[in-house]
């Protein structure tokens, strides 16, 4: 299966670990994926917070280069830029919004706006058979509680996004006991983490991301397992921050799905970029090995 | 300009034209709205607004565009859409909220009591300069400007070694092409 992929800015710098898992277990998994040439930023949260008509073009450039390399579908593993893509993608559809962005690139877009965005939770969910990954486990997650958490924008809004139940979903609960992995039903997998607020508003990323982390831990989740850049960095580098607020120690390793399917396939912690989180999955992966 | 916020909410300023004007942007009728607060109950930061989305959709019902474009909310909506999704007459309340937050910002109206919408403007004249952000440039210019000297500087240090500090821009090798965005819609201001 070959499929367009856009990385996006967080998987070149901040999450590096989950642009090398995510090409990890797509290659074992057989998606070829074919990097979108000279993407750029795809303006989350900044441009439709302050102009709209810039937000669509920053998608229009960006879909009309999948269109460029003649692929019809895109997929992003970031929850912030599937959002940007997907809602670009709608927007696009309206004839006036379509022109105006045409007078903005410069360039046709009658065929951009067939192209279909994924986020890579979605692309696993859909287009991979889950008998095909357990065919191809190498190493059980056997004795690993989780807390499957999907944040915001990977399910809602619903009418744009058209995947999974918008506040209790199941697709990575599902991918992961392929894997051999325990997952707990817990309140919080579909709740807010505080998005874009990391550096701008703070206290509001304490504050959210403080309640996902006491909703998993009452759960009895021993790591929380993210498809989303800014997921994994809310919790995990203002855990420090959340555990002064709330006087009490978390020590909750904050992992993405990508790394621990990665893992399940055969693939060391290291090539998965384990060694790349805060706070340290190395307890945690011992109880699985024993 | 000074809004009081303490100015009761009265349907004797009722005026349709806000009411029409969210209609056409936002493919939103608020005239549907049921008063049920669902949206409200949903809402991940009501405990930090002040005016939780049942009010704002009852603030585009009065046409109050003065509390409207000058409500914190406006800034510290983290977007997370459980409000639209809950309605059970399809409101699009995060589209209201942008739509209101774009026009006050094309008004010049700041936000008062965050930095928000600095940090917006730092972020997109990186992407205007390079096509491409990382975090670290970013990071230190909005912590400079917002006067956060020491903010995250115990964080630094522990995500630098672990790798998660590119000090290196990332860039567009076509920039002109994204240039050319901003070029056609000038509406952000340099910072």
């Amino acid at each position: 299966m070959d499929v367009a992929y856009y990385p996006g800015c967080s998987l070149h710098a901040l999450a590096h670990e989950y642009d090398l898992s995510t090409r990890l277990v797509c290659e074992r998994l057989g998606i070829n994926l074919q990097e979108v040439p000279d993407w750029n930023c795809c303006g989350a949260t900044a441009a439709h917070s302050l102009d709209h008509s810039l937000n669509v073009a920053l998608s229009a450039r960006n879909l009309q280069l999948v269109d460029y390399i003649k692929m019809k579908e895109v997929m992003t593993p970031c929850s912030g830029c599937f959002s940007r893509l997907k809602s670009g993608v709608t927007e696009l559809q309206k004839v006036s919004v379509r022109e105006e962005a045409e007078a903005t690139t410069g360039n046709s877009l009658v065929s951009a706006t067939d192209v279909k965005v994924y986020h890579l939770l979605q692309l696993l969910t859909e287009k991979v058979d889950h008998e095909k990954i357990e065919e191809l486990l190498v190493k059980p997650l056997q004795g690993l509680k989780l807390a499957a958490y999907y944040g915001c924008l990977i399910t809602r809004p619903k009418a744009v996004v058209q995947f999974d139940d918008p506040e209790q979903p199941t697709s990575m609960d599902r991918l992961l006991q392929a894997v051999g992995a325990e997952t707990v039903k817990w309140s919080h997998k579909a709740e807010c983490c505080g998005g874009g607020f990391a550096i701008s508003q703070t206290d509001i990323v304490v504050d959210l991301g403080g309640q996902v982390l006491e909703a998993a831990r009452q759960a009895g989740a021993s790591a929380i397992v993210v498809a989303c850049p800014m997921c994994q960095a809310n919790l995990d580098t203002r855990q420090r921050a959340i555990e002064a607020e709330r006087a009490r120690n978390y020590d909750m390793p904050i992992i993405y799905f990508t790394q621990l399917l990665g893992l399940a396939l055969g693939y060391s912690p290291k090539q998965v970029g384990m060694n790349r989180l805060l706070t340290s999955p190395n307890r945690l992966l011992k109880s699985m090995s024993a | 300009m000074d809004v009081d916020f303490y100015r009761p909410m009265r349907l004797n300023y009722q005026n349709n034209a806000l009411q029409d004007e969210i209609k056409a942007a936002c493919d939103t009728d608020v005239e549907r709205c049921l008063e049920c607060g669902k949206c409200s109950g949903g809402c991940s930061n009501a405990h930090i607004f002040d005016y939780v989305p049942r009010k704002i959709v009852q603030l585009v019902k009065l046409g109050d565009e003065d509390r409207l474009m000058h409500m914190d909310a406006l800034w510290i909506c983290v977007a997370c859409h459980l409000c639209v999704d809950r309605c059970p007459s399809q409101i699009n309340i995060p589209s209201i909220i942008d739509y209101m937050r774009q026009k006050a910002y094309r008004q010049g109206i700041r936000a008062e009591r965050t930095n928000i919408e600095l940090f917006h403007e730092l972020m997109l004249g990186l992407v205007k300069k390079n096509g491409r952000i990382s975090e670290a440039p970013l990071t230190i210019s909005f912590n400079l400007k917002s006067k956060q000297y020491l903010k995250d500087a115990g964080l630094a240090p522990r995500m630098f070694f672990k790798g998660k500090l590119n000090p290196f821009s990332p860039r567009v090798k076509d920039i002109s092409q994204v240039r050319r965005l901003f070029i056609k819609n000038p509406r952000l201001k340099e910072v």
